[in-house]
């Protein structure tokens, strides 16, 4: 039985790569966009082995996750709102669902709103784009349900504000003036708006954390906020909150997958030195470079 | 349930891998499909959701005002500016322009209402920004510990190399600025105040001279020019750590797509 496990894993995570990288060379009858062959290396080979450390996380090997203070924070800012008797207010973002960071913001949503219904404290979220409120109403419901407290899900604290990026931040500074939360998250994609609202937020003296993937906005976080979830971390919130094995073992590909980048990295640092001192002369950098817009 | 649970998944699961699959197979239709269709799909979804974002907004504000909730007399401002633009939109044009070209017509009410009003709010909240830029960068660049201190070297430089007077700074001002900078990271080192003043000085003293002999004043290296040291922290450390986090952005993407697209990540679906 064993045996034919390990063949269907060698078929799989051996043989099937190589197979279809082949077939992408090969292209028969001009089957793939040409160009792209860069591209789909990388994309399938990052994909096999996050679905390697799945299957090895399902099968029971435990992992080791480095504690992420700004996730260990969630709790403690929203039981600091219950203690206060404020509420907690969840900023998605200005970006609407065709971006993966107002995704993941949603995700954190509801792990943040299943947080505040077991703690029994009021969350309130403005949203800047209305299909954006409605997948918010519908993962903070499903949390609160899930954790038996559905009498305390009030459906009018998801709420739109407007789609003006400028207004909107107006909108939510006045809600936290006026309302003076405990506990801020910020949780998705934002532009020049961020400094507005995590000043803001620092100013009524509320405890802030910040997750998003634009690099621009991140130093404007990590000023005016007390924990931000930089660059990946954000996007692992979701998978750390749950603590479900299998999301877990996508975390230990992801890390898997950089240490590859590094070692990349590394080669192309020294063939580009033994390029510079004539020892070689291959420029194996052309070679990682993205062609995926064309 | 089904729909909302097993069918949600099945689109979810199959769109992602159309999409995924847009980008390597050599399929006119299929390409078609995800550059065109889709988002056009989505923007069609998203446009009947703004019906929804003004019924809630409306709603929400009208019960503040008629149960008198608390600071409900901010909702009589929100429902008054709503009803005003709809009145100037679709109601009243006050231009020669026909109802609907009038949006653009500068004779128009509506026009008014946007140029004078809405654009000058919306400034104003920019304008604010610099205010918060200087009371965030009050707070970062507070010495506190090494990595605040460097965050205030690079960033009084950066501000330096950025602005006209940057460029007319002497060399030996900038080597006077070295010198202070090594003295202030190893100040708590020397207890004696008068050992480190005479120290300090004679180590300005000594390399301004040494500058003078090998013609600094004439011809000063690169890394006594302002303009030169901004370029060099942006295009070399910035860029660096800018280019870190854009491969661990760029990881976290993948997977998470990757745990969405394999129907694994169903949060968003509320499961």
């Amino acid at each position: 039985m064993k045996r034919i496990n390990i063949n269907k894993d060698f078929i799989l995570f051996f043989g099937l790569p190589v197979f279809l990288i082949l077939i992408y060379f090969i292209n028969p009858s001009q089957l793939f966009v040409t160009g792209n062959e860069t591209s789909f290396i990388a994309i399938f080979i990052s994909c096999l082995t996050f679905e390697f450390f799945i299957r090895k996380a399902k099968s029971g090997e435990n992992f080791y996750m480095r504690p992420i203070p700004a996730m260990q924070a969630m709790e403690e800012a929203v039981g600091r709102a219950t203690e206060m008797g404020s509420s907690v207010l969840f900023v998605p973002g200005i970006s609407g669902l065709d971006e993966i960071d107002t995704i993941s913001g949603v995700i954190i949503l509801g792990h943040v709103a299943g947080m505040v219904a077991e703690y029994e404290a009021d969350l309130h979220v403005p949203c800047c784009v209305p299909i954006v409120m409605e997948a918010a109403k519908e993962s903070c419901k499903e949390a609160y349900l899930k954790k038996g407290r559905p009498d305390l899900y009030n459906d009018s604290k998801i709420h739109y504000v407007t789609d003006d990026q400028f207004a909107y931040a107006a909108g939510v500074n006045g809600i936290m003036l006026r309302e003076k939360p405990a506990a801020v998250f910020y949780q998705g994609k934002f532009y020049a708006e961020s400094l507005l609202l995590a000043e803001t937020g620092s100013s009524v003296g509320a405890i802030q954390i910040a997750g998003t993937g634009s690099s621009s906005q991140i130093p404007f976080f990590v000023t005016a906020c007390d924990y931000v979830l930089i660059g990946e971390e954000f996007y692992a919130a979701s998978a750390y909150l749950s603590g479900s094995p299998e999301m877990i073992g996508s975390i230990k590909g992801q890390d898997y997958v950089k240490l590859l980048c590094i070692i990349f990295i590394g080669l192309v640092v020294l063939l580009s030195f033994f390029n510079f001192v004539n020892i070689t002369q291959l420029d194996i950098s052309s070679f990682f470079k993205i062609n995926i817009i064309n | 349930m089904f729909i909302k649970r097993q069918l949600a998944i099945v689109v979810m699961i199959s769109m992602g891998f159309l999409a995924l699959a847009g980008q390597f197979i050599n399929s006119e239709s299929l390409r078609e499909f995800t550059d065109k269709d889709a988002p056009q799909w989505y923007m069609i979804i998203a446009g009947f959701t703004a019906f929804l974002g003004c019924l809630n907004l409306l709603q929400l504000h009208t019960t503040n005002v008629i149960r008198k909730q608390k600071n409900w007399q901010y909702s009589i401002f929100t429902l008054l500016g709503f009803l005003l633009m709809i009145f100037f939109g679709f109601i009243y044009n006050g231009s020669p322009a026909d109802l609907g070209p009038h949006l653009k017509n500068e004779y128009s009410a509506f026009y008014w209402m946007y140029n004078y009003v809405y654009l000058p709010l919306s400034s104003t909240m920019f304008a604010l920004l610099a205010f918060f830029v200087a009371s965030a960068s009050y707070r970062a660049f507070r010495i506190r510990n090494f990595e605040a201190t460097l965050l205030l070297i690079s960033g009084v430089l950066l501000m330096l190399g950025r602005v006209p007077i940057g460029a007319l700074i002497p060399w030996w001002t900038v080597i006077v600025i070295y010198i202070s900078i090594l003295f202030a990271l190893f100040a708590s080192k020397i207890k004696n105040k008068k050992v480190f003043f005479f120290s300090y000085l004679g180590v300005n003293i000594f390399i301004i001279v040494l500058g003078f002999f090998l013609n600094w004043n004439i011809n000063s290296p690169d890394f006594l020019s302002i303009p030169l040291i901004q370029e060099w922290i942006m295009a070399v450390p910035a860029t660096a750590g800018s280019r870190a986090i854009m491969i661990g952005i760029a990881l976290g993407v993948v997977a998470q797509s990757f745990r969405i697209i394999t129907g694994r990540e169903r949060s968003i679906l509320g499961d």
